[in-house]
């Protein structure tokens, strides 16, 4: 569907956050994700996914939160689209997270993936389920949306844990050392979900399991369509298929993933 | 003025001149709610082998300017799930179904023409022959006359139905291929499949998808499409062709028409958006109203060269 951008804000030296006005409405779960046209021309030709950072309902419509990073000629373009900008969007696509279950769920995002988190977050907090969120990046800077995660972490009865790599802001080091450092102390989390880099990813996984904690993160994988026909995002499977990321994902509980994902 | 849309592949009917591509539209019930396969001129599977394939590592694609590469290891569910799983649905929708048809090595092919002859409801069969024969050192079918002839034929004695062999635009020489496909006994000929090629990532200094080499698509092949499928149309002016490469609007569309192809297909603009076919179609239609073109047939091969 065509959309407007109503509003793009930086958030950081290299990420910043896009909402996007739909004419219809969009009822999406967090962990889902959408496709976006970053321009008119046909390059980039491809659409961009983005995890959903949330969604609120406004007149007829919706609007839909992105945050995004500059990582290339399609984010640089979204990052200078002004309001009234013309995009075109398809969501919700894919599966999100598992929002209800076990409590207290530990919450983890590094840098970028930050977005599906905060969705959860703050749909987590609306239906009472206590959290406590880790959020990580590389450097005060990089650290997005610190107020409303603290925000809905309040409202969830959890607790708020930052780190960043170089100590400029909260706990100094990795986001899945600071989660280690809660469960070495006696700190009990009936489940994790998560979504970042693929190396704190593989650190999560390898330590969700060696505790037996249900973990379900949020994989990318480039994308050509986001609607499971170009076998372009496929992930492997402990049974040796490759699945497509877009249509069984992007959120994988980590029993599913092949042991080379975190091995 | 109404325009009429109706084609023709060599005997195939058409009811419209746009098909949704092998390789970007799934097994035909994966976009329904965007572009659903009865609306189409016909659509085409994706690679079916005897067996199911895992494909390739990842990433297997990576987009270039105006374009994309691929190497996706021709992944697919087999030929004997498509049957089960995916044909009684294309048939109860009325959809014209082409399965495309690969193997490693000819006994392959036949295989799976052979599962497919037990069914009704398959229109006709589009060899891809850019998959490399295991039993002659890997060479790329398609890139062989003696080898592609051979092949065509066999497939030829394996049915009655309508066989298309889809060219690689990578073979020494297209018009030798596009001959021996024909002698083998095609009844249509596709072109062009992707165009070999790579991309680098100069930070990690490596190949940007893990095949190294994968296959161009998309608008910034457009030009050599119509090129070939020209030259082919020229050498071969009695042989029905089906035109493909980065069409993304009608007038692409047309274009192909002009240069000699019956009927398009569009691939990696579905990618792009999954409704494109059925816009590609309707921009057609336009341009034939616009230009007073009263039948989509008046164009194929409408080209004037001075």
């Amino acid at each position: 569907m065509a959309v407007c951008v109503a509003s793009r804000t930086d958030l950081s030296p290299t990420c910043f956050h896009l909402t996007l006005a739909t004419p219809e409405p969009v009822v999406a779960e967090p962990g889902q994700f959408g496709m976006v046209s970053c321009g008119e021309g046909l390059d980039p030709l491809l659409r961009r996914a983005f995890s959903l950072a949330g969604v609120v309902a406004k007149g007829s419509g919706s609007e839909v939160e992105l945050l995004v990073k500059e990582v290339g000629k399609g984010t640089a373009l979204l990052r200078r689209a002004v309001p009234g900008t013309e995009l075109r969007l398809l969501a919700p696509l894919g599966r999100g997270f598992t929002l209800e279950g076990g409590a207290p769920a530990a919450l983890v995002a590094g840098g970028i993936g930050l977005p599906p988190v905060l969705f959860a977050a703050e749909a987590m907090a609306a239906l009472g389920v206590r959290f406590d969120l880790f959020l990580g990046a590389t450097t005060a800077a990089e650290l997005l949306e610190v107020e409303r995660c603290a925000r809905a972490c309040e409202a969830a009865g959890g607790t708020l844990v930052v780190t960043t790599d170089d100590g400029t802001r909260g706990e100094r080091g990795l986001v899945v050392a600071a989660l280690e450092r809660r469960l070495a102390a006696g700190h009990r989390y009936a489940r994790v979900l998560a979504c970042g880099p693929t190396p704190m990813l593989a650190a999560l996984t390898l330590l969700a399991r060696e505790r037996g904690v249900p973990t379900e993160v949020s994989l990318e994988e480039p994308m050509a369509c986001g609607v499971g026909v170009c076998l372009g995002c496929v992930v492997e499977l402990g049974d040796g298929r490759f699945v497509s990321a877009c249509r069984e994902g992007p959120v994988f509980p980590v029993e599913r993933l092949a042991a080379r994902w975190w091995a | 003025m109404s325009v009429r849309l109706d084609s023709a592949v060599g005997g195939l009917a058409l009811a419209n001149p746009v098909m949704a591509a092998s390789g970007t539209y799934g097994y035909g019930l994966d976009l329904l709610e965007f572009c659903p396969p009865e609306r189409l001129g016909a659509m085409v599977s994706k690679g079916l082998s005897p067996r199911p394939r895992r494909g390739n590592r990842t990433p297997r694609i990576v987009e270039t300017a105006a374009g994309m590469i691929n190497a996706i290891g021709l992944q697919n569910i087999g030929v004997d799930a498509f049957c089960r799983e995916a044909l009684p649905e294309l048939r109860a929708r009325g959809a014209v179904v082409v399965v495309n048809v690969f193997g490693e090595r000819m006994e392959e092919y036949l295989e799976v023409i052979a599962r497919c002859e037990r069914e009704e409801g398959v229109a006709a069969y589009e060899l891809n022959v850019s998959c490399p024969n295991v039993t002659a050192g890997g060479m790329e079918f398609g890139h062989d006359p003696v080898q592609l002839e051979r092949l065509t034929g066999m497939c030829r004695a394996a049915t009655p139905r309508p066989l298309w062999v889809k060219l690689s635009p990578n073979a020494p020489d297209l018009v030798g291929t596009a001959r021996a496909a024909v002698a083998g006994g095609a009844d249509a000929l596709t072109l062009i499949n992707t165009l070999r090629a790579m991309a680098i990532d100069p930070v990690a200094r490596r190949p940007a998808i893990a095949n190294t080499f994968g296959g161009l698509s998309g608008p910034a092949i457009k030009p050599i499409a119509l090129r070939m499928v020209y030259e082919v149309h020229r050498a071969l002016p009695g042989v029905p062709l089906v035109g493909i490469g980065g069409i993304e609007t009608g007038r692409d569309a047309v274009e192909f028409l002009l240069a000699g192809a019956s009927a398009v297909q569009v691939g990696t603009a579905i990618f792009r958006d999954p409704g494109a076919p059925l816009r590609i179609l309707a921009e057609l239609e336009g341009f034939c109203e616009e230009h007073g073109v009263a039948a989509v047939r008046e164009l194929v091969g409408g080209l004037t060269c001075r």
